[in-house]
């Protein structure tokens, strides 16, 4: 620290004025600062990126979460790992201002730092906000563990801080809970997000773990969601159900919570806009200095340095398999088609055929085989896979659950559905306990969304006057005791365990696991010339045999032997793939007869 | 900025003045006069100052022009001035009973007792006399922002944006000026109120109070008082506005005075206004930070017109249209470009596209009416993509209902009577082919339609109307639609062992009131598999479709086309009747040949054929109909059962290349000729649904058996007598 007069970590805001003045300084006396400004970068940014990549600040800066939020230091630096959930659309604000003859400005902040002259000279600029959730479905293990504040290259007092913030956020609580008692009918809504502030203690670990009981019926109901701000960015950089993380100051102003003016808002009761539901008392507020789009592999907790050499690669890859199969009763077959399924990504979306979807269906599930196997199999995917969620489809489920998320005009906020999902998540559908009953207009629209899901791998989202198809990338488990008919998958496979075998793995075989599902998922595919042409010939021959072919099943094929390849690290389709897959398919058509 | 600050606003007001006394519109009158004595007697209140007048105006100030868009808060204040000085006497006599003008009438008196006085808080405003408001509408011209194209840089400044409307607020008074009454001097004192919120006065300010140190006690004068009414109204992005990956925008909407009560939820509007930061004070302030919230001001409202005979074209889109007329092939263009993104089907979609253009309606001499809409029915196996052609059409028709055989909602597809379940009255709704009036109903599995529909239907297609004669209720509504349905064959597969007509499991009442009918089979055929084969695995491998050899049109110059293609009404010149007379009764024959006929052709099918030759000649911007226009109806009307026929043909023996022969050799011994003209015969055998390859092929081959000549350069055909 020697050197700077500010603290990166600590007072990242002196920083951001100090970089401003500087730069309001050196630029020409006839321009107008705060205009030349506007919308622009005056170095801030990239002092913050040399302390974090260049002088390894990055792991001295705490991650946001419900654990570390009671001593986290509002105004301080942050990480916050999340998915967008929502868009709030644009915030002006006043960039900057004229102290005197001085330009100061108030970008990366909520609050003025001192009260401002009543008569100022002021700038508007922008900001978008996103409302982040975490990402629906983690795995406990896919958290990242925080550096504890003693890590933090902080002054002595670190413990004292602590303490006392600790002792804060409690009152900031006390509070909360007394001004809910005043309005714990009236306000609902508020009534929610103060439920998951407070909640912060359950750890998210039995949330993730109890997957199909997670209730995603309200974004806020899992454990912390931020609102980020993002400065000088184009809109297109984040989208919806994106998986970010944000790099930013942290403002939380609990002095704040006691007071609500309700005298004032009566004048705007009727078009409250979203972010009077957000205070920054209640949810906490990001200013996003640095953001990166995330990938499962920054996921994987220290993960492994494994040399992609072929012979490791098919080496994980036997272990991972017979890993499967002790899962599936040593039914080899359907490890096959499961690791497959695993790995399986869209890639595109062109037209009518959506590229490397490959949803499985494993049917011959009883009573009794289901309740082994499929807890088995769940787990064994929750290990695997950062994001997975299992949906219990019954009738009761179909006619209760919000599936689609719902723009809700009242509130101008996307409730989301737990069908808003980041991509790449898991979503297992367990059919076997569905029963007779009758379905009410939201079971069949619920059933019609998962349908339409599972051939499209798009999401309908229901914006009141029209609906809005949102792009997913979802992998789809559908477990039933015989062909689904609701949930039409591409792959239907009898299921045939020969025995029950304990599963267990070690944390190393884990890890290996996990980072070659991550690695050979993100392969690109490609194939030789010839070798598309002797597949189309094959192809073309298949159809004059079997006309329920189509289109959708030459599809199917050319996925799984894409992925088959790449189960092998291969990036490049060979026929000796090529025909292993023809050989699994022999196999399943036997089964299916 | 500078420049700006030192604008003279006072000479800005003379330009208005100037620009109010002396614009004329295209007919010489001078339209602002005409709006001032309107409002003078009082039968209008709203004054619409339109920027494209600003812009015609002989004496255009180019610099006042920018100013009025990019400061338009301020003009209005100014042009109302301007109005206040131009305001002519009343010429008509009207009532003088509202309280408001006996209370003018006081204050007028009052004011010349008090000339002297000089206290500005007892100067009348101006806005309290006014009985006029002030708009400015902007350019009627030009593409409108999206919701998110709205910047912070267009602050103070007049926006147009399109979007449909979320939620409505009620009208609620907006106090504009307040006015209390001293309890000591008895003076009126005035308030101005710009904001949504203002603190009210307590004490008097006038002289007499102050100098008497008095501190009279103000009384609000809430009927003396300016009130405006008020609406707030919330905007969102239309779903195609939306950029992949993102969820529509909103904005908040003030709707003053004679704006109020122009928009409900769901409507879908384009909007002038001004852009406006509101800055929160208080308490808001602190706890929502430095953070302005913005809305717009509304200034104009216009209701998005879903119909072709009221589409507005756009400067390039009139050019586009110009050049693909011009460029000659536009039909097989525009038929390309309908759902792109599905392979093949080429003759169905020019159906469709024949579809969207339809022929004109005629209403004979004696009342009866003729429809011009062609209803078309797809029928085909499951997964041959009938379902996403429909939705296609719906997308680029104006006005386009979906919906399924079974109806989503309890009105079905026609009609209902229903009981409010509030005032217990009996209220008709309208069900989907209502809603479609004017436009296109696509109803998909319309095999699987309810019985009460398919009844209701035959009305619809033929008359174009809905009856209901129900609970008291007895009415017709109007429902002028194209009819596009889509239906699977009666075993849900098409069964080649069985006839025709048991497949096609309509009733023929039915069937015949379809223009077209197409089948759709999934069969097996090596060219049409190693073509699907080839794209899967381009797709893969490419991750983009494969070019499809051209570029497709925008949906948005379709519709910009076929809206200029619906304005013509082509006739059917007299030479052209005998030729059709002729083909009708070759097909009446043909059928009555066939033991199993494939449609039933009756007076409907000569119609369809007349509509569907005029639909090809709107498509040709062309005034009559061509002969050429007559053989695509028919070859059309031949194509559409084409699956079937060639099954027909294998099953009696007789492969392509002798068929064309047969046909050939029976159209010159009908004609009794021995030459053959190339042109000719390819009409015939098209007709019969073969290609010009094929036919080529036969002219070849049968060259060679010397049963005909083929001549070298025209083709043309001459029989050897044998």
């Amino acid at each position: 620290m020697v050197g700077l007069a500010y603290d990166f970590l600590a007072n990242p805001l002196g920083a951001v004025r100090l970089a401003f003045e500087k730069a309001v300084a050196s630029s020409p006396p006839d321009a107008d600062p705060a205009a030349a400004f506007r919308g622009n970068d005056w170095g801030a940014v990239d002092l913050f990126r040399d302390f974090l990549f260049e002088q390894g600040g990055l792991s001295q800066v705490p991650i946001l979460d419900a654990s570390t939020r009671r001593w986290v230091q509002p105004n301080t630096l942050v990480r916050f790992r999340g998915m967008v959930q929502d868009m709030l659309g644009n915030e002006l604000y006043v960039g900057a201002y004229k102290d005197g003859s001085n330009w100061r400005t108030n970008k990366f902040t909520d609050m003025a730092p001192s009260s401002m002259p009543p008569a100022f000279e002021t700038q508007l600029w922008e900001r978008h906000l996103f409302y982040c959730v975490p990402v629906p479905g983690q795995n406990s293990w896919a958290m990242e563990p925080s550096p504890s504040p003693g890590v933090r290259n902080m002054s002595s007092s670190t413990s004292q801080h602590g303490v006392k913030r600790g002792r804060n956020t409690e009152d900031d609580m006390d509070l909360n809970v007394s001004y809910n008692w005043d309005e714990a009918s009236s306000n609902t809504k508020k009534q929610k997000e103060d439920e998951s502030t407070c909640q912060s203690s359950s750890s998210s670990e039995d949330l993730a773990n109890h997957g199909g009981d997670l209730e995603l019926k309200n974004g806020d109901s899992s454990c912390l969601s931020c609102l980020v701000k993002i400065y000088d960015m184009p809109e297109s950089h984040l989208k919806l159900n994106d998986v970010f993380e944000f790099i930013g100051i942290y403002t939380f102003d609990p002095e704040l919570a006691g007071h609500e003016d309700n005298s004032d808002d009566v004048m705007y009761d009727l078009f409250e806009d979203p972010m009077a539901h957000l205070p920054p008392s209640k949810v906490p507020h990001l200013h996003c200095l640095i953001c990166r789009k995330l990938v499962i592999q920054d996921f994987l907790p220290n993960s492994p340095v494994i040399e992609p050499l072929p012979n490791m690669i098919r080496k994980i890859r036997e272990s991972l398999l017979l890993h499967l199969s002790a899962v599936l009763g040593n039914d080899e077959v359907a490890a096959q088609y499961l690791l497959l399924h695993l790995l399986s990504r869209i890639r595109a979306q062109v037209d009518v055929i959506t590229v490397g979807k490959l949803s499985l269906n494993l049917t011959g599930f009883t009573r009794e085989s289901a309740s082994i196997f499929c807890c088995q199999l769940t787990n064994a995917v929750e290990e695997l896979l950062p994001f997975t969620h299992v949906i219990p489809l019954t009738i009761e489920y179909l006619n209760n659950a919000t599936l689609q998320p719902r723009k809700d005009n009242e509130t101008g906020r996307l409730v989301a559905g737990v069908l808003q999902l980041a991509q790449g998540t898991h979503l297992t559908i367990d059919e076997t306990r569905m029963q007779n009953g009758t379905l009410t207009s939201n079971g069949v629209e619920n059933a019609r969304l998962l349908k339409h899901l599972l051939e499209w791998q798009k999401v309908e989202y229901d914006f009141e006057y029209y609906k809005l198809e949102m792009a997913a990338d979802v992998q789809l488990l559908i477990i039933s005791e015989g062909k689904s008919n609701i949930l039409p998958a591409d792959l239907v496979l009898p299921f045939c365990p020969k025995s029950v075998a304990s599963v267990n793995a070690t944390g190393e075989e884990l890890q290996a696991w996990r980072w070659y599902l991550a690695t050979m998922r993100s392969l690109q595919h490609s194939s030789e010339p010839e070798t598309s042409q002797i597949l189309q010939d094959e192809m073309v021959a298949a159809m004059q045999e079997d006309r329920s072919l189509g289109c959708a099943g030459l599809t199917r094929w050319l996925t799984m032997a894409e992925l088959m390849s790449a189960s092998f690290g291969e990036k490049c389709l060979t026929l000796e793939h090529w025909q292993m897959i023809k050989e699994l398919e022999r196999l399943r058509k036997e089964r299916l007869q | 900025m500078a420049a700006l600050k030192s604008v003279d606003f006072a000479v800005d007001k003379a330009l208005a003045k100037d620009f109010l006394n002396n614009f004329a519109d295209a007919l010489g009158e001078p339209k602002y006069l005409n709006i001032l004595q309107d409002v003078a007697n009082r039968k209008r209140r709203a004054i619409h100052i339109e920027l494209d007048d600003l812009v015609d105006y002989k004496d255009l100030d180019e610099a006042f022009l920018q100013r009025v868009t990019e400061n338009t808060r301020r003009y209005i204040n100014i042009f109302a001035e301007a109005i206040d000085e131009l305001m002519p006497e009343p010429t008509e006599v009207f009532p003088v009973d509202e309280d408001r003008d006996i209370l003018m009438t006081q204050r007028v008196d009052d004011g010349m007792d008090n000339v002297d006085n000089s206290d500005p808080l007892q100067k009348m405003p101006s806005e309290i006399r006014r009985f006029f408001e002030v708009y400015i509408k902007a350019f009627s011209k030009g593409t409108p922002f999206t919701v998110r194209q709205v910047r912070a840089s267009h602050i103070g400044q007049l926006v147009k944006i399109s979007g449909i409307i979320t939620r409505c607020s009620d009208v609620k008074p907006l106090m504009q000026v307040a006015v209390y009454t001293c309890e000591d001097c008895g003076f009126e004192i005035y308030q101005e109120v710009t904001a949504r919120v203002f603190m009210p006065l307590f004490e008097c300010p006038s002289n007499r109070c102050k100098i008497n140190k008095a501190k009279g006690n103000l009384i609000l004068q809430l009927r003396a008082s300016k009130f405006l009414k008020f609406q707030e109204a919330r905007i969102q992005e239309l779903a195609e506005h939306v950029p992949k990956g993102h969820i529509p925008r909103s904005l908040t909407v003030h709707l003053r005075g004679e704006l109020t009560r122009k928009v409900a939820p769901g409507d879908v509007v384009e909007l002038s206004g001004i852009f406006l930061p509101i800055p929160y004070s208080g308490f808001r302030a602190l706890r929502a930070g430095l953070v302005a919230d913005t809305y717009l001001e509304a200034m104009s409202i216009t209701h998005f017109k879903k119909k072709y005979e009221e589409y507005d074209l756009k400067a390039d889109e009139q050019e586009q249209i110009e050049r693909l007329a011009e460029d000659g092939d536009v039909y097989n263009k525009l038929a390309r470009s309908l759902a792109p993104e599905i392979f093949g089907h080429e003759d169905v979609k020019k159906a469709l596209l024949l579809l969207l253009v339809g022929a004109p309606h005629r209403k004979l001499s004696d009342g009866m009416k003729i429809r011009g809409d062609l209803h078309i029915c797809l029928m085909g196996d499951p997964g041959v993509a009938k379902s996403q052609l429909l939705k296609h059409i719906i997308n680029v028709a104006p006005r386009g209902v979906y919906t399924t055989g079974r109806g989503s909602s309890g009105v079905g597809l026609t009609a209902a009577v229903q009981k409010d379940p509030i005032t217990n009255e009996m209220v008709l709704e309208g069900g989907a082919l209502v809603l479609a009036d004017m436009g296109i109903c696509a109803i998909d599995e319309f095999d699987k339609m309810e019985e009460s529909d398919r009844t209701a239907i035959h009305e619809v297609m033929e008359q174009q109307t809905v009856s209901i004669a129900k609970a008291g209720i007895t009415t017709s509504l109007n429902a002028r639609t194209a009819v596009l349905a889509a239906a699977n064959p009666a075993w849900g597969r098409y069964d080649l062992r069985r006839t025709p007509a048991e497949n096609i499991n309509l009733p023929p009442a039915l069937l015949s009131r379809f223009d077209l009918l197409w089948l759709i089979l999934d069969r097996a055929d090596m060219d049409n598999d190693l073509e699907m084969a080839r794209h899967v695995v381009y797709v893969h491998q490419n991750l983009e479709s494969p070019s499809l050899g051209f570029t497709p049109l925008e949906p948005s110059v379709l519709r910009a086309y076929i809206s200029t293609a619906r304005r013509i009404a082509p006739s059917v010149p007299r030479e052209l009747e005998e030729y059709i007379a002729t083909a009708y009764s070759s097909i009446r024959q043909d059928e009555a040949k066939s033991n199993a006929p494939h449609s039933y052709t009756t007076v409907r099918t000569l119609l369809s054929i007349l509509r569907i030759s005029i639909a090809l000649a709107r498509l040709r911007f062309s005034e009559t109909v061509a002969q050429s226009d007559v053989d695509e109806a028919l070859r059309l009307m031949q194509m559409s059962k084409f699956s079937l026929y060639s099954e027909d043909r294998q099953k009696s023996g007789l492969d392509a290349i002798s068929d064309i022969y047969s046909v050939l050799r029976d159209e010159a011994a009908r004609t009794n000729t021995m030459d053959v003209s190339y042109a000719c015969a390819l009409n015939w055998i098209s007709r019969k649904g073969y290609s010009e390859a094929q036919l080529k092929e036969c002219l070849e081959e049968y060259a060679a058996l010397n049963v005909w000549q083929i001549h070298p350069s025209t083709f043309d055909i001459h029989f050897i007598d044998a």
